[in-house]
C-alpha cells in the first residue's frame, strides 16, 4: 500500500487535462451556437436591446473567446456563475438536482446488483445447459430493450394497472438531514413512513434504469466466475477432494475481485445515464436538468452539468483502480 | 459405470454434416469462385482461408441463438433496403388532412378518406379508404408503413456511423499503441475527454447545435442533397428536414470512436511486441503495411464482436435521440419519433410506443445475439476443436466402410 499516495497524485494529475478538456468541448459547441443564446436568455423575441446588452456584459459575451472561457471556468469554480435562466448559481442548482439523481443510482444500484449477480452466478453454475441458455439470452434482452420502451411497459403494468407506484413530484426528505440524500437521512434517523414513501416514488424509476446494467454485470459475473473456475487452482482443489459446496465458495472469491472494480464503474455509468429516465418518470435530476439546459441554449449550466459528469467518470474509475488494488494484493501502483 | 459415461458422452463428440453446413459450404465456394474471377488463382491459393471460412460457418450453424440473431440482421437489412418499397403507403402521405378522425386510429380500424390532391398541375379528387393494422400515429399516417420506411432510416444512419466512427478509433488506436510515447499520451487525453462525457449527453449537445450548419451546407451542394435524400428514400419535398436527421449521424459518430481507439491501442499495445511485426519491420516495410495488412488482422477479432454489438447500439442511441425530439422529426420516417408521438398519448395510443417498441427490441437483440456468437465463432480453438471432431467423424466413417 506504500505506492497508494504518490498513485493517486500521478492519477489526479491525469485527471486536470480531462476535466479542462470536457469543459472546452462544451465551450466550442456552445461557441458554434448559430442561435443568438442571449436574445433567449433575456426573454426571447421581445427583449430589449439594453437587457441583451447587459447580459452580454455580465457573461462577457462581448470578449475574445478565452477571455469567455476563463470567465466560465472560474465561474464554476468560485460557484460565482448565475445560471441566465433563474439567476442562481449553477452549482447551487446542480446540488439541488443531484440529491434527486443520486438517490435514483443508488435504487437502479440496488437492483442492479440484486438481479445481476446471483444470475451470474447460476448461469456460469449451469454452464452450457438450458438454464444458462435462457439467462443468457435473458441477459441481452435485458441489454437491447432501451429504456424509453420498458418504462412505458412499467409504467403501464406497475402504475396504470397496480397503482404500486406514484409519478407525480417528489416526496420531501425527511426533517432531520445528515447526508442530504433523503433516503440515506431516513435509515439513520430511523424514519420509516418518510422511507417508504421514498421507495413507493423511486423504486420504478430504479428498476427501469437499472435494467441494462444488470445485464452487463450478468454476463461479467458469467464470464469471471468460469474463468476462475478454469484455474490451477481450482484443478488442485478438485484433485484434493474438496466437496463442491467449499470448492465454489473459493472460485467465488476469486470471480468477485473483477466484478467488484466493475460495480464502481457501473455505479458512475449510473449516475450519468439518468436523462431519459428522469425525463419519462418526471424527476428533477441532473440529467433532466442538461437536457433542459441544452433545449434552451442555456450552456453555463450545461458546462457545470457536464463539469460533474466528468467528474463522476473521473472518480468511478479511480475508486475502480483502488479498488482493485486493494482486493488484490498482487497488484502494485 | 465409467465406460458407460464414456460411451454417453462420445456421440457428442462427432459432428454429422448438416443441411446447413452443406449450404454455407456451397455458400462459400461460390464466393471464392466469384471472387477468382476477378483475381486470378485466387481460390487455388486461399485454400486455408476457405477452410477456416467453412469452420467459422460450421461454428455459426451450431450456435441456434447466433443462427436466430443472424436471421433477425437478415431480415432488418432486407427490410431496410426494401422497406420503403415494400410500405402500402408513404410517409409523407398524411390522412388526418381528409378524415381528422384517423388521428390515432387504434390498430385494426378502416377509414374512408375524401382526398384531394394536386396531380400533375390538376386538382384530383377522388374516395379512398385506409386501413391500420397496427394503428395510426398523430398525423393519421400507417404505423406499419413508418416502421418499414423507418428501416431504411435506421439502416443508412447505422452502417455509415460504423463505416466512419469506429474507422477513426480503430486507426487512432493503432497509431497510438505502435509509436507510443507522446503521440500515444496524447490521442489518449482526448481519448479520455470524449470518454468521460457521457455519449447521449454529448450526442444531445451536438445534435441541437449542428443542423443549421448541416443544412447550409445541403442548400450549397445539390448533389450532396440528392444522394443523401436517395439513401434515405425520401422525397425532394423534404430537404429541409435532412438537416436534423443528419445531425444525429454527426453526433454518433464524434460519440462512436474513443471506445474503439482505447480497445485498439490495449491489443496493438501488445500484439506489436510479437516477433512478426520486428521481422516486417527488419525488412522494411512501410509503417502503413505494418499496421494495416500485419497487426490489424491479428487484433480484429474482438472488434469485430464490438462493431457487431454497436450497430444495435447505434439504434438505440438513435431511436433515443429522437425519442427526445432530435434527429428525425416528422414526416421523416423513424421508429424513435413514434414512441415520442406515442409517450405524449400515453397510455390512450399505446401502439405508438409497442410497435415500435418491439421492433427497436428485436433488431438490437438480433445485432447482440449475433455478436455474442461471432466471439465463439472467431475464436481460434472453437474452429480447431470443431475441425479435429469433423476429421474424426470422417475417419470413423471410412474404417466402417
Amino acid at each position: 500500500m506504500a505506492g497508494l499516495g504518490k498513485f493517486l497524485v500521478r492519477r489526479a494529475l491525469t485527471f486536470v487535462p480531462t476535466l479542462i478538456g470536457v469543459t472546452l468541448i462544451v465551450f466550442i459547441i456552445a461557441y458554434v451556437i448559430p442561435a443568438n443564446p442571449v436574445r433567449a436568455w433575456a426573454g426571447g423575441e421581445k427583449a430589449s436591446q439594453a437587457a441583451i446588452e447587459m447580459i452580454k456584459k455580465e457573461y462577457h459575451l462581448d470578449q475574445p473567446w478565452y477571455d469567455q472561457y476563463i470567465f466560465l471556468v472560474k465561474g464554476l469554480f468560485t460557484n460565482s456563475l448565475l445560471d441566465p435562466l433563474n439567476q442562481e448559481p449553477v452549482f447551487t442548482n446542480i446540488g439541488n438536482r443531484f440529491v434527486v439523481t443520486f438517490q435514483l443510482a443508488l435504487f437502479a444500484f440496488f437492483f442492479v446488483v440484486l438481479i445481476g449477480l446471483p444470475l451470474g452466478i447460476i448461469s456460469a453454475l449451469k454452464r452450457n445447459k438450458a438454464t444458462d441458455m435462457v439467462l443468457r439470452i435473458v441477459a441481452l434482452v435485458f441489454i437491447s430493450t432501451p429504456i424509453y420502451v420498458i418504462a412505458y411497459l412499467f409504467i403501464w403494468l406497475f402504475f396504470i394497472h397496480w397503482n404500486m407506484t406514484t409519478l407525480a413530484g417528489i416526496p420531501p426528505g425527511p426533517p432531520h438531514q445528515i447526508t442530504h440524500i433523503p433516503i440515506i437521512d431516513d435509515v439513520l434517523t430511523l424514519n420509516w413512513s418518510n422511507f417508504v414513501e421514498q421507495v413507493r416514488r423511486f423504486w420504478l424509476p430504479g428498476f427501469t434504469l437499472g435494467i441494462a446494467a444488470a445485464g452487463v454485470l450478468m454476463r461479467f459475473t458469467r464470464n469471471s466466475f468460469l474463468e476462475a473456475y478454469s484455474r490451477d487452482s481450482t484443478l488442485f482443489l478438485k484433485a484434493k477432494g474438496v466437496p463442491k459446496s467449499r470448492l465454489y465458495r473459493h472460485v467465488l472469491k476469486n470471480a468477485l475481485v473483477p466484478v467488484i472494480t466493475i460495480l464502481a464503474l457501473q455505479f458512475g455509468g449510473l449516475l450519468s445515464g439518468t436523462p431519459i429516465t428522469e425525463t419519462v418518470f418526471n424527476l428533477p435530476g441532473i440529467g433532466r436538468y442538461a437536457l433542459q439546459s441544452i433545449m434552451y441554449l442555456d450552456f453555463p449550466a450545461l458546462i457545470g452539468v457536464t463539469f460533474l459528469y466528468a467528474i463522476v467518470f473521473v472518480t468511478a474509475n479511480l475508486v475502480a483502480d483502488i479498488l482493485y488494488a486493494v482486493i488484490d494484493p498482487r497488484v502494485r501502483f | 459405470m465409467a465406460e458407460e459415461k464414456v460411451g454417453e458422452y462420445e456421440p457428442r463428440e462427432e459432428y454429422e454434416m448438416s443441411i446447413l453446413d452443406r449450404l454455407s459450404d456451397r455458400l462459400i465456394d461460390g464466393l471464392a469462385s466469384f471472387i477468382t474471377l476477378f483475381k486470378k488463382d485466387w481460390k487455388r491459393r486461399n485454400q486455408s482461408r476457405i477452410k477456416e471460412w467453412k469452420l467459422m460457418a460450421y461454428a455459426l450453424n451450431r450456435s441456434p441463438p447466433a443462427l436466430l440473431g443472424l436471421v433477425i440482421v437478415i431480415i432488418y437489412i432486407f427490410v431496410g433496403i426494401f422497406g420503403p418499397y415494400l410500405a402500402p403507403w408513404p410517409y409523407d402521405f398524411f390522412p388526418v388532412n381528409y378524415n381528422y378522425s384517423t388521428q390515432l386510429a387504434p390498430p385494426g380500424s378502416t377509414y374512408f378518406l375524401n382526398v384531394t390532391e394536386l396531380q400533375n398541375g390538376y386538382i384530383v379528387h377522388y374516395m379512398t379508404y385506409i386501413h391500420y393494422p397496427l394503428g395510426s400515429d398523430t398525423y393519421g399516417r400507417d404505423v406499419l408503413s413508418i416502421l418499414l420506411e423507418g428501416a431504411r432510416t435506421a439502416l443508412v444512419l447505422d452502417i455509415f456511423i460504423i463505416l466512419i466512427g469506429p474507422t477513426i478509433g480503430i486507426i487512432l488506436g493503432l497509431i497510438s499503441g505502435y509509436y507510443g510515447g507522446k503521440v500515444d499520451e496524447v490521442i489518449m487525453r482526448v481519448t479520455d475527454m470524449f470518454l468521460a462525457f457521457p455519449g447521449l449527453i454529448l450526442a444531445i449537445a451536438l445534435s441541437a447545435v449542428l443542423p443549421g450548419r448541416i443544412q447550409n451546407f445541403l442548400n450549397a451542394h445539390v448533389w450532396a442533397q440528392t444522394l443523401v435524400l436517395k439513401l434515405f428514400a425520401l422525397h425532394p419535398r423534404d430537404v429541409n428536414n435532412l438537416g436534423k436527421l443528419l445531425s444525429v449521424f454527426v453526433a454518433l459518430v464524434i460519440v462512436w470512436w474513443p471506445g474503439y481507439a482505447r480497445v485498439t491501442r490495449g491489443s496493438t499495445l501488445t500484439e506489436k511486441e510479437n516477433l512478426y511485426v520486428e521481422a516486417a519491420r527488419a525488412i522494411g516495410l512501410p509503417t502503413r503495411t505494418i499496421l494495416f495488412r500485419h497487426i490489424l488482422p491479428n487484433i480484429i477479432g474482438p472488434i469485430l464482436v464490438m462493431i457487431t454489438m454497436d450497430f444495435g447500439g447505434i439504434i438505440l442511441t438513435e431511436a433515443g435521440l429522437s425519442f427526445l425530439g432530435l434527429g428525425a422529426v416528422p414526416p421523416i420516417p423513424d421508429w424513435g419519433n413514434l414512441i415520442n408521438q406515442g409517450s405524449q398519448q400515453f397510455p390512450q395510443a399505446w401502439w405508438l410506443v409497442a410497435f415500435p417498441g418491439i421492433v427497436i427490441v428485436t433488431v438490437v437483440l438480433g445485432w447482440n445475439l449475433l455478436g455474442d456468437g461471432l466471439r465463439d465463432i472467431l475464436d481460434p480453438r472453437t474452429r480447431r476443436s470443431l475441425e479435429f471432431k469433423l476429421k474424426k467423424k470422417g475417419k470413423g466413417g471410412e474404417s466402417n466402410a
